[in-house]
């Protein structure tokens, strides 16, 4: 459903460009992720999906629309799930939803269901009245999903959604992740944690300084670190061996 | 999409108890305690100065010069024996002496004057009140000396028909019969400063929308830039009307019943406060989403406004009026978006002003607001 290509991107004043042409797909029940370390152009990119930067260089297309018409056409087609936490911190947890629900276009019952059904998927209900600023970090990132739920995106952009989360809330969002992709969303799901890729994605993407490093299916890249790799670790050591190999730094800030 | 933009706007404004405080209960406060503390200036009472007389004279003219003087002074304390020292200590503010021999010199068209009525003032009496009571003195004894006179000189004068001309009359013009009070100064003042005051809220909840990535979500469910800033500028024009409505029913209801003066809306041209009240609501509102767009932090937000509306108050005549200040001050003032958003209030709330009477003030604050909206709108998409 989504192509990307030869996008670039060079914010203004910068030396080097956060985005260097990059090309990938994506495609709809499955999960792409895009894995980077910080500084790589993950939010970049997500942000170009999201419709918040305007293309310099190359294109982006969804179902063989540009960007831009698809978006014109349908914004909530795409949703995003940014890195912060994007709600209204002295708004309860229903006020945020309702609010985001009427800017995205629903309104009256339809509105009601769909924050009940957003809610429920979180779980987020026992909270709906509490303020969201009072939310602990990982019933924060559990907001952050439901509003991005909200519209029946096709697309999910997930920016690092598992940062300052406890266990539990983490494993229930990688859960809640696939199930979304399951149910036939394309998701683009971005993090530094290898395993977190591992054990979700279908596809993977390797940014690093702007460029695709490497990108294949999962299995594919795993199968590759297995033969390449000398002193093959137990379980998720393998793909962050081949991340390690690929861009060459082991420390970023 | 509105509808829910601007409900979340006044959902978070009314959580947020010190932009709350700011924009209602502050220039409330200001509009109280100035009025009170600036009563006298505008209209001193001279009823309320303690006084007592020391008559040394024993004629009947400086019996009428003390009745003619209480009519306006109110009645003297008795003299105590010490007064010179209760009027350095000022528990007496004036004392009014009359040389013995007065009333036979006074009538005397040949006396060198020699015995007078003399001001003993306490040493703290304000130069504007010290001249005051100097000149009532002066005029009282100029004519009661005329009319002693001429009744000498028998002209066939009916003198006391004459003394009851006074060919004199003062008064402060106003189309719309409301007098320069101190709350009819300080509610306008006041109202100007609170309603800048939205600068230090919006900046804040916006710059704290941006930071969140909030923003960022509803530009990425279609919300355009020039949907945002409306979906700014529609509920804070509201605030601004409520503070309106709060100030200037404590002007006129509250200030009364706790002691002071109330205001007077007698034949004032609402259309003309309309105008006015949404001028200034809109340089307010552009004035912010600029701010916001130039700061990065809500910490400096949250300095910025306040110290913006600080300086625009000082320099615009909410806090000094600017008649009181030096002419190279006056010309800055001219400067300053709250001198033109009081001076327009000042218009129709004291001088009886209509819409035609306030545009010249309404036009500037509306090119004041637009030349805002432009810079910020420019910062703001490159910002979001
Ligand atoms: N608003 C911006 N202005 C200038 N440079 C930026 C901006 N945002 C990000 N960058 C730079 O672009 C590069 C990619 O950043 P980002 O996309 O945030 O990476 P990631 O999300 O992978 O950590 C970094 O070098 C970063 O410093
Ligand atoms: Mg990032």
């Amino acid at each position: 459903m989504l192509s990307i290509r030869h996008l670039g991107h060079r914010y203004p004043a910068a030396e080097v460009p956060a985005l260097d042409d990059v090309s990938f797909d994506a495609v709809r029940g499955e999960v792409l992720g895009l894995l980077g370390p910080n500084g790589a152009g993950k939010t970049t990119l997500i942000a170009h999906l999201a419709g918040l930067l305007p293309i310099q260089r190359g294109e982006i297309i969804i179902d063989a629309q540009s960007l831009a018409a698809a978006r014109a056409q349908q914004p909530t087609r795409i949703a995003i799930a940014p890195q912060e936490y994007a709600f209204y911190p002295s708004l309860s947890v229903t006020e945020n939803l309702t609010c985001f629900a009427g800017v995205g276009g629903l309104g009256g019952s339809e509105r009601e269901a769909r924050i009940a059904e957003c809610l429920t998927f979180a779980q987020i209900e026992r909270y709906a009245t509490m303020r969201a600023d009072r939310l602990s970090g990982g019933l924060k990132r559990r907001l952050n999903l439901a509003i991005a739920m909200l519209h029946h995106p096709e697309l999910l952009l997930f920016d690092e959604p598992t940062v300052g989360v406890d266990p539990q809330s983490r494993a229930f969002i990688l859960e809640a992740v696939r199930k979304l992709a399951d149910a036939g969303c394309a998701v683009i799901y971005t993090s530094h944690y290898m395993e977190e890729v591992e054990a979700i994605a279908n596809r993977v993407v390797f940014l690093d300084e702007g460029k695709v490093v490497k990108q294949g299916g999962l299995a594919e890249l795993l199968a590759e670190a297995e033969a390449a790799g000398a002193q093959a670790r137990p379980s998720h050591g393998n793909l962050e061996q081949l991340f390690m190999a690929l861009t060459d730094h082991s420390l970023r800030g | 999409m509105f509808p829910a933009l601007i409900k979340k706007e006044l959902l978070s404004l009314s959580r947020d108890v010190h932009g709350m405080a700011a924009l209602f209960l502050m220039p409330m406060v200001f509009i109280i305690v100035m009025s009170m503390a600036l009563k006298d200036v505008y209209s001193p009472s001279t009823k309320v100065l303690a006084y007592a007389v020391a008559n040394q004279d024993s004629g009947k003219l400086a019996n009428v010069l003390i009745d003619r003087w209480a009519k306006d002074a109110g009645v003297a304390q008795s003299l105590p024996d010490n007064w010179r020292d209760e009027l350095v200590a000022g528990r007496l503010q004036y004392v009014l002496t009359i040389d013995p021999d007065f009333s036979a010199q006074a009538s005397d068209m040949n006396s060198k004057g020699e015995a007078k009525a003399r001001l003993l003032a306490e040493p703290g009496m304000g130069q504007a009140m010290f001249e005051m009571q100097r000149m009532r003195l002066l005029s009282i004894v100029t004519q009661l000396r005329a009319e002693v006179l001429l009744a000498q000189l028998d002209l066939g004068i009916n003198v006391a028909a004459l003394a009851k001309q006074t060919p004199v009359a003062a008064e402060r013009v106003s189309a719309g019969g409301a007098r320069p009070t101190a709350v009819q100064q300080n509610v306008p003042a006041w109202l100007v400063f609170g309603m800048f005051f939205v600068v230090a809220s919006i900046a804040g909840l916006f710059v704290e929308e941006r930071a969140c990535g909030a923003l960022a979500r509803l530009r990425s469910l279609g919300a355009q830039p020039w949907q945002l800033v409306v979906s700014k500028i529609v509920p804070y024009v509201m605030i601004n009307g409520i503070q309106a409505a709060l100030m200037l029913a404590v002007g006129v209801w509250l200030m009364p019943v706790i002691g002071g003066e109330g205001m007077l809306l007698v034949g004032m041209n609402w259309a003309a406060l309309l105008v006015m009240l949404l001028a200034i609501s809109l340089a307010a509102v552009s004035l912010a989403l600029t701010v916001a767009c130039l700061v990065s932090t809500h910490a400096q937000a949250a300095t910025l406004g306040p110290i913006l509306n600080v300086l625009m108050a000082a320099l615009g005549g909410v806090m000094v009026p600017t008649f009181v200040m030096p002419p190279v001050m006056q010309k800055i003032a001219a400067f300053s978006p709250m001198n033109w958003g009081l001076e327009g209030l000042l218009d129709v709330l004291l001088r009886g002003g209509g819409v035609a009477a306030v545009l010249p003030e309404a036009g500037k604050l509306t090119g004041f607001a637009l030349l805002m909206l432009m810079v910020g709108f420019a910062l703001f998409r490159r910002r979001v």
